[in-house]
């Protein structure tokens, strides 16, 4: 028999659809209803347009689309035979903003999606306000609008470089939210330093310590989670960051990747509900994205003794999470101190109606690869082509070749299973674009 | 027994076609625990609420405000149910229906997706076809491409206090949108003068001329009440787009459209004449220290 | 009798003015010289102009706002952008023909000697009316699809640099046929070289 449930509070909906063996999940199917054809709408536009268009694919993640667009036409500028030669300030900048949106997205999360849904799998009383997770991700959002002019839906990004050309003011102003963000997640999210935490060897040196993550990670172990929720145990990231190295993991092992082996398919559902989305592929497998994947590849100490005791469980990719944020913050203050004012903001470039060729663009996204490609002629959009990460995690495909949300949620009770479909943090208005 | 609860007025937020941005937006509003304890929440997508999407699409309880996001699609379905119905019952039962966002007031960028059904609740682009026209009374547009979460809580604390909002013809509250996005951009004094900025990036420099800023055509407030309390597209030198007008997402947006040099659209409600008559003086003058950088650096004392 | 309005003699003093400056040129020509064709003292001409500098500042705008007020009234017609250059080129070349004071000072004195209006009509202030006609016959032009879009400079030097080449040839009594005779083809050539392919 097959149930089926519908998630909400995912950036959209979803429905899964469960077919049971007892009480545990046999196996699931995953259908996104929603589509709108936001390829469709860029074709036969100008360029410079899709700076303004993609980031209303999402949100929650706009910002990432703005930054894959505009790698997407500077890849296209070069590609039809110009330099494009970025200051290091302007990609420190863009850097930044790309990094608060990651902090207020996992942030939200946290707060107002996988604490409160953790205390109703535990048929706990959610005593935390979600409220809070909106205050603090409303900082990171002010950070962005520093330089941004607004968060979200800002189109400060341009072929080659940014629009704003800060002063100190700028940066000060900066800093200081930055510094309101760390104050308020050491406090109230963290319960230690940031410093400190970052230093710890395992979640143990949680105890002792009363703190919204310090809590949620208990309930995490007493709901077994720690056992549950295991993917392929592969990962992937494509984007190249200061926080971030293209790479792809099976296990621990790690490969060098290319975009070219990234492929699409129909999603599969077995009683044939149609979907809108497609799977995401990396030759031809399923690999996880996102936080955890990130952290494995760079390699982050208490990641990795995670990964030792509890592999890519729901525990470990929850947890992930949390510890990316902290990372993140530290990278965002330590871009902001390496600005360096008196370079150029924008490059100088020919006019966008010189350029014929194809561009591909690439940025981690809160959840993992975003890749955006145009083919531009005479700088009107031909085809323009969007990949998000939430079709790498949460594809729809067969038993024999499950993608990581569906093997994850295998064998557990439906509560279990639909928690676990939320710690790979879902985003269904990306996923259908 | 009657609880505190049962006091407040109901709100409820739903969506069409969207992309969320006006959610989010609302989230970021500082006050934003404070105002919703003057209301009693009923759903929101974000917000985990009393309800559940399934609650709400039964039907049952109505709501005293509605807020819609996004593009009106009849066709499109939540959990099952169309829009179209789910609008109908919610709007019906209101006394405030709230177009949060352009795509929910005018059609905005989703309505390319099916432009024939596609629509705003109650206007469709300029045209007064939408929907919820036989209760227009109650609709209030809050257009913007997001909305700025001030904007929202400006309507919803004018309900909780009792207070009639007026409204300009395309319904949006005029207190809010009287002012154009033009009014408090930093860069004004170059727009006075004429000083275009040559490309993007530079603090100088007006975006009016070349770079395609549609503030002087734009009924909005973003340069007065500031976008995350901090700043402004234009401030940080990112032309506006125009998204609170009905014509939004227009075409060539970082580019003014100009018929042999001279701009296509001149600022709202001044004749051309007027404003040719005006530049061409104005352009005539080489002003130096408008002409060089705002800041100079080099400067020692 | 009814008394001559202040608005009559200034009218009286530039067409005077400009009249002299054609005949004799603008150097040789003095204050007295026109207050006395005038009919008026020279104290009373100084309450009119200030100064022979300032005399010839007003007749650049006068002459710019009489051509600007003939180019709007054609702006404002309900005919086609074709229609429109032919009229303007015949307005302008019926001027060099009935008035050919007005035209030849623009040519002769404005053009020729910019020192003299160097302070008080740098760039384009002093002609803005004209200059603001002819950007609207050209916006107008390309909104409707007729005129192809290009810089505001090129178009209109095109223009006017034409028409007023061919008035100066005609000043100075080249052009074997009369300004009559050519309103045709440089019109035609005029639409050929503006409009949208």
């Amino acid at each position: 028999m097959i149930t089926k449930k519908l998630i909400e509070r995912i950036e959209g909906e979803a429905s899964v659809y469960f077919k049971m063996k007892a009480d545990k999940v046999d196996f699931a199917s995953i259908v996104f209803p929603h589509f709108r054809g936001m390829e469709q709408i860029l074709e036969g536009k100008n360029g410079l347009d899709a700076l303004v268009i993609t980031p209303r694919v999402c949100g929650i993640c706009g910002h990432a689309h703005l930054m894959a667009t505009v790698r997407a036409l500077e890849d296209a500028y070069k590609k039809s035979g110009f330099r494009v030669e970025i200051s290091q300030k302007a990609k420190s900048i863009r850097e930044f903003t790309l990094i608060m949106e990651m902090i207020q997205n996992h942030i939200k999360w946290f707060y107002m999606v996988a604490a409160p849904e953790l205390d109703k799998l535990l048929g706990m009383e959610h005593t935390s306000k979600p409220l809070k997770g909106a205050y603090v991700a409303s900082l990171a959002a002010k950070a962005i609008a520093v330089f941004g002019g607004q968060w979200p839906h800002s189109s400060y990004m341009v072929p080659g470089g940014v629009t704003s050309d800060p002063t100190y003011i700028e940066i000060l102003q900066a800093k200081s939210i930055v510094d309101d963000l760390i104050a308020f997640f050491e406090k109230e999210s963290l319960g230690v330093s940031i410093e400190k935490f970052l230093s710890f060897e395992s979640c143990k040196e949680f105890n002792g310590i009363s703190s919204d993550i310090s809590l949620f990670e208990e309930k995490l172990i007493q709901a077994g989670m720690h056992q549950k929720g295991f993917a392929h145990d592969n990962f992937l990231v494509m984007g190249e960051h200061s926080f971030s190295k293209a790479t792809k993991l099976k296990h621990t092992r790690p490969y060098s990747v290319d975009v070219k082996y990234i492929s699409t398919q129909d999603a599969y559902v077995e009683n044939s509900q149609e979907s809108y989305a497609k799977n995401a592929l990396y030759k031809d497998s399923y690999y996880e994205s996102g936080p955890l994947a990130r952290l494995m590849a760079s390699s982050f100490g208490m990641v990795k003794n995670m990964h030792r005791r509890y592999k890519d469980s729901a525990y470990s990719r929850s947890m992930a999470k949390v510890f990316e944020v902290a990372t993140l913050l530290v990278a965002a203050k330590k871009l902001l101190e390496s600005i360096d004012i008196s370079e150029k903001s924008v490059a100088s470039m020919v006019a966008i109606e010189n350029v014929t060729a194809e561009g591909i663009g690439i940025v981690e996204a809160p959840r993992g690869p975003l890749i955006h490609k145009v083919t531009l002629k005479d700088g009107t959009i031909s085809d323009f082509t969007i990949i998000t990460p939430t079709q790498f995690n949460i594809g729809s495909s067969s038993r024999e070749k499950p993608t990581p949300v569906q093997e994850a949620m295998k064998g557990n009770t439906q509560q279990e299973a639909l928690f676990i479909f939320r710690t790979f943090d879902v985003c269904s208005v990306c996923t259908t674009h | 027994m009657r609880s505190k609860q049962s006091n407040k007025p109901k709100l409820l937020w739903i969506q069409g076609v969207t992309c969320n941005g006006n959610s989010h937006s609302f989230l970021n509003l500082p006050s934003l625990e404070r105002l919703l304890d003057s209301f009693e929440l009923l759903y929101h997508p974000t917000i985990t609420t009393k309800y559940s999407l399934e609650d709400i699409t039964e039907c049952k309880i109505a709501s005293d405000i509605v807020i819609f996001e996004g593009t009106y699609d009849p066709k499109m379905k939540r959990n099952d149910i169309s829009i179209e119905k789910l609008l109908h019952f919610y709007a019906k039962n209101a006394k405030y229906i709230i177009a949060a966002g352009s795509c929910a007031s005018f059609g905005g960028m989703f309505k390319a997706v099916s432009p024939e059904r596609n629509s705003g609740i109650l206007f469709n682009e300029e045209q007064k076809s939408g929907p919820l026209c036989s209760l227009e009374k109650k609709v209030v547009n809050l257009s913007g491409c997001p909305i700025h979460p001030e904007w929202m809580a400006y309507v919803l604390e004018m309900i909780a206090i009792d207070r009639e909002i007026v409204l300009d013809e395309l319904h949006r509250p005029v207190e809010l949108y009287s002012n154009l996005a033009h009014h408090g951009c930093t860069r004004n004094e170059y727009f006075e003068w004429k000083v275009d900025t040559k490309g993007f990036g530079f603090k100088e420099g007006c975006l009016f001329y070349e770079q395609g800023c549609r503030a002087p055509m734009t009924h909005a407030s973003c340069n007065k009440i500031l976008w995350n309390e901090v700043s402004s597209k234009t401030r940080i030198g990112t032309p506006c787009f125009g998204c609170t007008e009905p014509g939004f997402p227009r075409r060539n947006l970082f580019r003014t459209q100009t018929n042999m040099s001279i701009p296509q659209d001149v600022p709202l409600g001044v004749p051309k004449r007027s404003y040719l008559t005006m530049t061409g003086i104005a352009k005539t003058f080489h002003i130096k220290r408008l002409e060089g950088k705002l800041i100079d650096y080099k400067k020692t004392h | 009798m009814a008394r001559i309005t202040k608005e009559e003699r200034k009218q009286g003093i530039i067409s005077a003015a400009l009249k002299l400056f054609s005949e004799r040129g603008f150097y040789i020509t003095t204050i007295p010289d026109i207050a006395q064709k005038v009919g008026m003292s020279v104290g009373n001409f100084y309450n009119y102009f200030k100064s022979k500098d300032i005399l010839a500042k007003e007749l650049v705008i006068y002459i710019s706002e009489y051509l600007g007020a003939e180019i709007r009234q054609i702006n404002e017609r309900d005919i086609t952008t074709q229609e429109k250059i032919s009229e303007i080129v015949s307005m302008y070349f019926d001027m060099a023909e009935e008035k050919p004071e007005m035209i030849e000072y623009f040519l002769r004195v404005y053009l020729s000697n910019r020192e003299v209006f160097s302070e008080g009509c740098e760039g384009m202030i002093c002609v803005s009316a004209f200059v603001t006609e002819m950007m609207m016959f050209f916006d107008d032009g390309v909104a409707k699809g007729d005129l192809r879009n290009q810089d505001f400079f090129s178009a209109f030097g095109l223009f006017m640099g034409y028409l007023g080449g061919m008035v100066f040839l005609f000043g100075e009594k080249i052009l074997p046929e009369p300004l009559e005779w050519y309103k045709k083809s440089i019109s035609q050539n005029i639409y050929h070289a503006l409009k949208a392919e």
